[in-house]
């Protein structure tokens, strides 16, 4: 038994430590300068971290070709996180074994809280491109940066939208609109949602109809749902939706007949994919969801240096994937562009020599990929004015701008909806 | 007032609609269960992969259609076949081994199985959602004010045929037989003469044909991806077991009564709870009625 | 007392490297690792004891973990009391979870009963997600990090000695029913039911209590999980993956054994860490097969080492007595 145990020990310790010995000196390897990414490549998120990937290496050659960062090439470590227990222990890996100095990612709001953690406790940067979660950098870690506007920022545009754009041209002031939350129930959905009620209600005074959360993985019809809603007759369906659940939605809307004035979703997922489209066709016409800038988008809007990096980053994307760039590239490539701006500046991946860099810049609307500006809080969030959200709507087939309209060659549609089948 | 709870003659077509909803749901699960009732129900072979195959079944559909742009309603007859030998492979290279072992072996192996389809799914084919779109995904039928989807009646309707054929197959055919007699008493089947590995293996590969099938003919109505068939496992479980193990035409009034309880959940008191009511009802029947709401067969040869 | 220490030879070597380790190893993952290989010992061996000692093998048990966790985190977020006491609440919570679930399993046997527990928390999970307003639902809820012992703010080498001193708890436990009368019965109980009671043997009381005494132990693992890595939201301490992997370490390193959960756990937490790490690394579009490898490994395990890394190891040593 002894013998056994003890093979077995060594045998674990050696795979372990061989891991370190094999890669000890990583960041060390000059002319390159390796950043941690952190991404759920595996499990059931595991395709929106392949877009995030691809963003951020399509970004991450774009900044080589300009140079590097800090007169480095740029390369990444990646890791692989499924859930908040693996997130923190491969943010161990990255930062002792890979010797990263900045970690980015992570899609989800379950994996930044338990990484961005690990980050604190070894004074190593947690830059966030996505996650949303209001409290992330709420909680008192240092040099915890986010480049997205968080839950509350999404909330806050969609009832934007509605009330100054929609309402208007629906002949409704904004506290006559009855409006109807739907929502599936991961703390993305459960975050927009919850924000977007409290503005409707405590600024503009909307008429709340219906509240309702669902698991986007175990439903398997919406027609209860939208049987439930045509009777309380929403002017505006607020629907927060993953994946299939969207589609759900939409067809069986269209079975039962359900009329509605508007829909408006928010994040790249769901209505806010290119799935939706492929799945409905012409079908999806009138849809919006609020996301970073779809065809129509105007660079000459955008400051010279926006127009700029803005264009490369479409191009190449167009190159790579054959389409126009997806929020999932988005959000993730404008990450890590505003980190290579940081960093250019800091010249040092030093703790406070970067905090200084991030605090200085002061970038209007418009100064660089998304026409996004910048402007870090004490907190570490770029400002919600800053980071410029777009609505866009689905017509004939392309998820395209609308709102704001100084940002956009084309023009809301179908408002109202109208009858189902004069969408065209 | 919540106009959800107010009953009213405008009230009669909502509940006709949701009468609906319910048979083409329980037409849904019925489908999808058929094939556990004979591994699970009969067989006592615990099948956690279900799912798996399922979702199997959704990508062939999904590579027919973006390939040969072949409708589901034909692949599905390329797909009995290929599941069949699927299923004969899969028992051949994993199950047979641990056939005679313990439930909970049999648990963990097909757990292990199920990650191993799963990832190889996402290696192979991506994460991403895919989906497939015939004509007949949007053609709906009605009847009076109510509404009914052309492709979840279809899937409805085989749901029925699937498990008459099997009744008949189990009662009339002398491989049907074979196979209750080895469900009853396995070592009275082996002292019979009956060979019983080959009647392991020829009821695994019926069934996997027919989840498979099942994933080519859900195929448009949900989207697939390699987690796909993941929430539809213990569903199928629930439904095997409301409808009395081994009992086909229990299982389809099961496929019905977690559908009701879904879709009355969902309308009543909002789609957040609605799998807690069945999730509870399986409790409760599990401890009362543990051979099912019908059934009382068979109920021995798992001690209960 | 030597004898003692002699008769478990294994468990000095493992438990005895895991507390020297921290004093020679300063590398953050090598120790996080460890910490990892521990607590998922120390929750398979939890396990073992309803799923090995009593023979109720369960595939809920995430259900304990979920309350462990959740009672901690809620007490220092919602009470702004320490997480000890959050500990203890959860333990009490899991307790009265775990009755009833031994109430179920003097009703259902095998499959039947496995369902009924991932049932059982899947309810839970919808409960948790459910209940905004307490639990933050969906969102989860972020542990705050404050330094100290009373706070569980440790270092690595300080959560190294914790959770070593939990998985202690937990093998002391697996010990005793192992040596104790309430072992044997137990025994009896797991191996023929019938042929106990006719003994007299109090068979339901005896399920019920291993498996709350299982689901206890669950609770206590679970409310240091989230003090260490800091964030507990419904999806994952209620999903039927972790209440799989406690079940699977126990399987691999063999089931009513005392030492098997933390063999398991040895085996499976570093290969999985490994795969994971150099396949990602890789190419990200490659990272599932990590997942396949260890499925396949898996089943290879459950087909050709049913009675586990311990019983290969007896099995050896029963080789060379014979030799």
């Amino acid at each position: 038994m002894p013998r056994f145990v003890v093979t077995l020990v060594v045998a674990a310790l050696t795979v372990v430590l061989g891991g370190e010995l094999a890669t000890v000196g990583g960041q060390a390897t000059s002319g390159e300068y390796r950043i941690g990414v952190l991404e759920p490549i595996t499990g059931p998120l595991a395709f929106e971290g392949k877009r995030h990937m691809e963003g951020l290496e399509i970004v991450r050659d774009l900044i080589n070709e300009r140079g590097g960062v800090m007169g480095k090439k740029l390369v990444f470590s990646v890791a692989d996180a499924t859930d908040p227990t693996v997130a923190a222990s491969e943010a161990n890996r990255l930062i002792t074994r890979e010797g990263v100095k900045i970690i980015t990612g992570t899609f989800s709001s379950r994996l930044c809280g338990a990484a961005s953690e690990v980050a604190a406790r070894h004074d190593v940067i947690y830059w966030e491109s996505s996650c949303v979660d209001p409290r992330f950098n709420k909680r008192g870690l240092k040099h915890v940066y986010r480049t997205e506007i968080d839950a509350t920022g999404f909330g806050w545009y969609n009832i934007e939208f509605i009330a100054k754009h929609l309402a208007p041209r629906l002949n409704l002031k904004p506290n006559q609109i009855k409006i109807a939350f739907l929502s599936e129930d991961s703390s993305y959905g459960q975050g927009v949602t919850e924000s977007a009620r409290q503005r409707a209600k405590a600024e503009f005074g909307m008429q709340e109809v219906m509240l309702e959360y669902y698991n986007w993985q175990t439903l398997n019809d919406m027609t209860p749902t939208i049987l439930k809603m045509k009777q309380l007759n929403p002017d505006v369906v607020h629907h927060i939706s993953f994946s299939n659940d969207g589609v759900l939605f939409w067809r069986q809307s269209k079975e039962q007949n359900f009329l509605f004035k508007a829909l408006v979703h928010a994040g790249a997922t769901g209505y806010g994919g290119s799935d939706f489209g492929k799945a409905l066709g012409n079908d999806a016409n009138g849809v919006f969801a609020l996301l970073e800038p779809g065809p129509g988008f105007r660079l000459e809007a955008l400051r010279p240096e926006g127009q700029q990096i803005e264009k490369a980053f479409r191009d190449a994307v167009q190159k790579k994937t054959g389409t126009y760039p997806f929020g999932a590239h988005q959000l993730a490539g404008s990450g890590l562009w505003l980190l290579k701006l940081v960093l250019d500046r800091a010249q040092s991946d030093d703790p406070e020599k970067f905090r200084a860099a991030v605090m200085s810049l002061d970038l209007p609307v418009g100064s660089m990929i998304n026409g996004w500006g910048v402007k870090f809080s004490e907190l570490g969030q770029n400002a919600n004015d800053r980071v410029q959200h777009y609505m866009l709507q689905w017509q004939n087939g392309q998820l395209v701008t609308v709102w704001p309209e100084e940002f956009t060659t084309l023009r809301a549609k179908w408002i109202p909806l109208g009858a189902w089948d004069q969408r065209k | 007032m919540d106009p959800a709870r107010r009953l009213g003659p405008a009230q009669i077509d909502v509940l006709a609609q949701l009468a609906v909803a319910t048979v083409l749901l329980g037409g849904i699960y019925a489908l999808i269960s058929v094939g556990l009732t004979l591994i699970f129900g009969i067989m006592r072979v615990v099948n956690f992969a279900h799912g798996e195959f399922l979702m199997l079944g959704m990508y062939l559909a999904f590579w027919a259609f973006v390939v040969f742009t072949a409708d589901p309603y034909f692949v599905v007859f390329v797909a009995i076949p290929l599941f069949f030998v699927v299923g004969l492979v899969v028992y051949g290279l994993v199950m047979r081994g641990v056939i005679h072992a313990s439930h909970n072996v049999q648990i963990f192996t097909t757990v292990g199985l199920s990650t191993v389809l799963q990832n190889v799914a996402l290696v192979a084919w991506s994460g991403d959602f895919r989906f497939v779109r015939p004509w007949h995904l949007s053609t709906v039928l009605r009847a009076g004010s109510t509404i009914f989807n052309l492709t979840q009646v279809v899937a409805s309707l085989i749901a029925v045929a699937l498990t008459l054929a099997l009744v008949a197959f189990m009662k009339w055919t002398h491989a049907g037989r074979v196979m209750r007699a080895t469900a009853q008493d396995r070592e009275a089947a082996t002292l019979m003469g009956i060979d019983t590995d080959r009647v392991y293996r020829l009821t695994f590969a019926i069934g996997i044909a027919a989840v498979g099938a099942a994933g080519v003919l859900v195929a448009p109505l949900y989207s697939v991806y390699p987690t796909a068939g993941l929430q539809f496992v213990l569903l199928s479980y629930v439904v095997v077991v409301l409808g009395g193990l081994g009992d086909m035409l229990g299982a389809m009034i099961g496929s019905l009564i977690v559908a009701a309880v879904e879709v009355a959940g969902s309308y009543f008191f909002g789609v957040a709870w609605k799998e807690i009511f069945y999730f509870i009802l399986f409790i409760l029947v599990l401890v009362f009625r543990p051979a099912g709401l019908f059934g009382q067969r068979g109920a021995e040869t798992l001690g209960v | 007392m030597s004898g003692l220490l002699r008769a478990r030879r294994g468990a000095v070597v493992v438990f005895g490297l895991a507390a020297l380790t921290p004093l020679v190893v300063r590398d953050a993952y090598f120790l996080d690792s460890l910490v990892l290989i521990l607590l998922w010992g120390a929750l398979s061996a939890a396990w073992n004891v309803a799923g090995g000692y009593a023979g109720q093998v369960s595939i809920g048990h995430a259900s304990f973990f979920g309350i462990g966790a959740y009672s901690a985190a809620l007490m220092v977020t919602r009470f702004g009391r320490g997480p000890w006491l959050g500990l203890l609440v959860g333990v009490v919570l899991s307790i009265g979870a775990g009755l009833i679930i031994g109430v179920l399993s003097n009703r259902l046997k095998g499959p039947y009963f496995a369902l009924s527990t991932i049932a059982f928390s899947q309810v839970l999970l919808i409960g948790v997600s459910r209940w905004r307003g307490f639990t933050a639902g969906a969102e989860g809820i972020p542990v705050p990090f404050r330094s100290g012992f009373a706070t569980l703010g440790l270092g690595h080498t300080g959560w190294v000695y914790m959770a070593l001193s939990v998985a202690l708890v937990c093998y002391a436990v697996e010990v005793y029913l192992e040596r104790s009368r309430v072992g044997y019965q137990l025994a009896g109980v797991r191996e023929d039911e019938d042929a106990a009671e006719a003994l007299g043997i109090h068979t339901r009381k005896l399920k019920v209590g291993a498996v709350a005494l299982s689901a206890a132990l669950t609770s206590i693992c679970g409310s240091l999980w989230a003090q260490y890595v800091g964030f507990v939201d419904p999806t994952y301490v209620f999903s039927v993956d972790l209440s799989v992997r406690f079940a699977l370490n126990a399987i691999i390193g063999g089931m009513g054994t005392a030492l098997g959960p933390f063999l398991g756990s040895i085996l499976i937490t570093s290969l999985e860490t490994y795969l994971r790490a150099t396949f990602s690394n890789w190419d990200a579009r490659f990272a599932g097969i990590y997942l396949v490898i260890y499925g396949t490994a898996l089943i290879l395990v459950v087909r050709f080492v049913p009675e586990g890394l311990a019983g290969i190891a007896a099995r050896i040593r029963m080789r060379k007595a014979h030799a």
